[in-house]
């Protein structure tokens, strides 16, 4: 689930479309108030846990402190999307590395060959309304001319279940490889929808990368059972997650 | 510079006949040293010839500059003396910069000389007083000293460019010490000639000299009013703040950054500014007391004792005095003989028994002077300055050292990597792929920093244990050209971040590199400083910047060198001379060529990146 704003409790949320309206404060996870949990778990652990296509930003000092400044409920607004947009900058360029490279020689302008290597052509990225739009420019910025298509899930206030509402994707996707972009995951049900429009219209699940910022175990889990073959890359695994992301990053809180 | 101040007072003084001017003097002096073009235009002349000194040509030039001061000079002393009302700025300037020589008016100063008045009936001793304290300060003297240590800093905002500095350090990065001369001599002995030949037959492009005349002590009222009648000795030893003098020299002998006190001989106290210097390879201190302590002996490596003639010292002082500075004989004679000779016979002579090397005859001594030089020579080769060179060649096959930080090599950034190295890569490309890069490294870089681990609260109502870094002073320095390119993404990084800037480039007759300016934050001492270079191929650009920074107090672990691509000896280099200094890159290229770039390397990355590749390029 998702839910950019919503915290949302059982994966119905949709999109942050309707985030504010649905906004209740915190009540995710009632469960652990007041624990303080960094779980960091080792990369083997993951590795053991939800299996290679689940990647973690390395996490250095330098991501640590964004991530806490993000978190920080005292972070002024221009802060929060300062850093916001830093760490997004990170998780992009880190979302990159997943996509299909040939080798490459290229010659120098001291005349010495570098072996270097080449993206292959046809990427482009798709953002789950609305808190995904929030990374499109971290990937313009790192793409210039990217192609970028847009999904929109609602979620059913009744029933909490996540629909796709509207969809809206280059004609020929089918063909290339998708960055899925959505930050906040906390159950997953919203990226699940995402992905299977992407299937729908033809894109194969190994060509998939999710790139989000902060994710729940349970959604995690989730996501890895439903599409095994999925690229995940997130900068952090905490059971609580942080569901004012789409508000205050826009602005709407 | 001092001999600005000095002269606007003296036209003051003259035109007002105000005592007490000397603050509006000052101001004075101030404003009009900034508004004159003519005065900046001159003092960066000055400036380059100094520091260049090796350069004949230019050293011709200062010449004839100085002759025409001179001549202006005068020009601007019968002004004052006619009492003519001095409005034009530009023509009050002008004198001014000439030469403090032409001070005159209430100063007072100093005895070693006898002096430059302006043509005046006015003159009455205590204005020979003054007078004669420039005189120490001769023209090139003058000259020599400011350039050196302001080549590299400008107070009010202008830049001179010169010659730059070369490496002071040898090439383990250790500061090497500089070798420091002492000449001492009587008054009129000719120290100045002296130390100009020295310089101009050395061929060290970068030389501090210091003059003694800058350490005298501030006057209290009393000692004011003796020095105003003329009968407070400024030849005497006491007459120096010697603990201060012996703490400048030390600090430059270490090669830190020192200011020296510029002396106000109009109120006998020190300005409020002061003059930046640095430690050079060669340091000279000139004066007429410079062998009087034990202590500033000891600072000396050489002692050279400028032996002239007293009857020819004394027609030099007379000729000087009256056919330039217009004083009359009665006067210079009865200083003379009531001070300055006193003085040589009692503390000045007895000194020369600590010379090492006495010089008949002052300047004129070319075999004298010859035989100095070729030991100075010898000394310097012997304390190893001389880097490139050395730097390419040490260190092969060695593991690199921890303090070397290699972004993961992710296939993104060899992807990168491909765009940015490649030839035909267009310069807008180029520019793009370049940027994305140099955010990787800006932000791993930052993760070095030292981090402590702090709880914030989020809204999700849950405490949230993260890390903070332990100080948000951090700064950015770039070492100009191609460092610049990585200064957007410092800032793009850091809110606010403050940029310094260190301009180095390589000389490209010796292919060694020189320091040509330098502006830093002012407290970069309590900063942690991201230094950046696009590319580092032996590491001496960067080791002098790293010097520099020394040099300005940073700890050593504060600095973190970030770059794009580095050759392995230049990592070498760098962590062999500065172990605690941490390097990040984002690729490491195994050689660099015998132009020093790295290989298979980006190309000049400067050139590439500000498109000024030349047409015919490689």
């Amino acid at each position: 689930m998702c839910t950019g704003g919503s915290p949302s409790s059982n994966g119905s949320q949709a999109g942050d479309g309707n985030e504010a309206e649905q906004q209740q404060p915190a009540t995710d996870q009632p469960e652990l108030p007041q624990r303080t949990a960094i779980v960091s778990s080792t990369p083997e652990e993951i590795l053991a846990e939800y299996g290679e296509n689940l990647k973690l930003l390395t996490l250095n000092s330098q991501v640590s402190e964004l991530l806490t400044i993000i978190r920080d409920k005292n972070t002024t607004r221009s802060d929060f999307k300062f850093y916001a947009d830093r760490l997004i900058r990170l998780v992009i360029e880190e979302s990159l590395n997943q996509l299909p490279y040939s080798d490459c020689d290229v010659e120098t302008p001291t005349g010495a060959i570098y072996e270097g290597l080449k993206y292959r052509s046809g990427n482009c990225g798709v953002s789950i309304i609305r808190s995904g739009e929030a990374m499109e420019q971290g990937l313009r910025d790192c793409c210039r001319s990217i192609r970028i298509g847009k999904i929109l899930v609602e979620s059913d206030a009744n029933t909490h279940e996540a629909r796709v509402v509207y969809a809206r994707f280059p004609d020929d996707i089918g063909s290339r490889q998708v960055l899925l972009m959505y930050p906040i995951m906390s159950t997953g049900n919203t990226v699940l929808q995402a992905v299977n429009v992407l299937r729908e219209h033809g894109v194969p699940e190994k060509c998939i990368i999710l790139s989000n910022l902060f994710c729940t175990p349970i959604a995690a889990r989730t996501v890895v059972n439903a599409f095994p073959k999925l690229k995940i890359l997130t900068s952090e695994l905490h059971p609580v997650a942080p569901n004012h992301f789409g508000q205050k990053y826009f602005g709407t809180d | 510079m001092s001999s600005i101040t000095f002269l606007c007072s003296k036209t003051n003084n003259n035109n007002n006949n105000n005592k007490n001017s000397s603050k509006d003097v000052a101001t004075n002096g101030i404003s009009a040293s900034s508004s004159s073009p003519v005065f900046a235009s001159a003092g960066l002349l000055t400036q380059t010839t100094t520091a260049s000194a090796a350069h004949h040509q230019q050293q011709q030039h200062q010449l004839q500059l100085h002759n025409q001061l001179k001549k202006t000079k005068v020009k601007a002393a019968a002004k004052s003396n006619g009492h003519s009302h001095i409005d034009d700025r530009s023509d009050a300037t002008e004198p001014i910069f000439i030469d403090a020589t032409a001070t005159g008016g209430e100063l007072n100063c100093c005895p070693a000389s006898p002096t430059t008045v302006p043509a005046k009936s006015s003159l009455e001793s205590p204005m020979r007083r003054s007078a004669r304290r420039q005189r120490t300060t001769s023209i090139g003297n003058q000259t020599t000293t400011a350039n050196p240590s302001e080549c590299i800093i400008r107070a009010n905002n202008r830049t001179i460019y010169t010659a730059g500095r070369p490496p002071w350090y040898n090439c383990a990065g250790q500061q090497v010490e500089p070798f420091v001369i002492g000449i001492c001599g009587g008054s009129a002995s000719g120290k100045t000639t002296v130390a100009e030949k020295i310089i101009e037959s050395l061929d060290v492009p970068w030389v501090t000299l210091l003059s003694m005349d800058c350490f005298y002590k501030i006057l209290n009222g009393k000692q004011h009013e003796q020095a105003l009648i003329n009968e407070y000795n400024f030849d005497h030893p006491d007459a120096f703040d010697i603990e201060l003098l012996i703490d400048v020299l030390t600090k430059l002998k270490e090669g830190r950054k020192v200011e020296v006190p510029v002396y106000n001989f109009v109120t006998h106290g020190r300005e409020s500014q002061t003059k930046t210097m640095y430690g050079a390879n060669v340091i000279i201190f000139e004066g007429i007391l410079t062998f009087h302590s034990p202590e500033v002996l000891k600072l000396l490596d050489m002692k050279i004792f400028v032996d002239t003639d007293p009857d020819i010292r004394l027609a030099r002082r007379l000729k000087r005095d009256i056919s330039q500075r217009g004083r009359d004989l009665k006067g210079v004679l009865k200083q003379y003989l009531n001070m300055v000779k006193p003085s040589y016979a009692n503390y000045i002579a007895p000194t020369m028994a600590h010379a090492d090397i006495i010089v008949p005859r002052g300047g004129e001594n070319t075999v004298a002077i010859a035989l100095i030089v070729q030991h100075v020579h010898t000394q310097l080769q012997l304390r190893g300055f001389k880097l490139r060179e050395t730097l390419a060649n040490s260190y092969k096959d060695q593991p690199m050292p921890d303090s070397l930080h290699l972004l993961h090599p992710t296939p993104q950034i060899k992807g990168l990597h491909t765009f940015i190295r490649c030839k035909n890569t267009s310069r807008d490309e180029f520019i793009f792929y370049s940027k994305r890069l140099i955010r990787l490294v800006i932000e791993y870089a930052l993760s070095l920093f030292p981090f402590k681990t702090t709880r914030v609260e989020t809204p999700q109502g849950v405490l949230y244990e993260g890390r903070r870094m332990e100080s948000r002073k951090i700064c950015g320095v770039s070492i100009l050209r191609a460092g610049e390119t990585m200064e957007q993404a410092v800032c793009d990084v850091c809110k606010d971040i403050r940029i310094g800037k260190i301009l180095i480039q390589t000389n490209l007759k010796t292919g060694e590199p020189e320091l040509y300016y330098l502006r830093l934050p002012k407290d970069i001492k309590d900063f942690k400083v991201i230094l950046m270079d696009a590319t580092v191929a032996t590491g001496a650009a960067a080791m002098m910047a790293i010097r520099v920074l020394l040099d300005h107090d940073v700890p050593e672990e504060n600095i973190i060198l970030a770059s794009l691509l580095m050759a392995e000896i230049g990592v070498h280099s760098i962590a062999y001379a500065f172990p605690r200094v941490k390097i990040v890159t984002s690729a490491l290229d195994p050689e660099i060529n015998s132009k020093f770039y790295v290989i298979p390397g980006i190309g000049n990355f400067g050139d590439r990146y500000f498109g000024t590749e030349p047409s015919d390029e490689y």
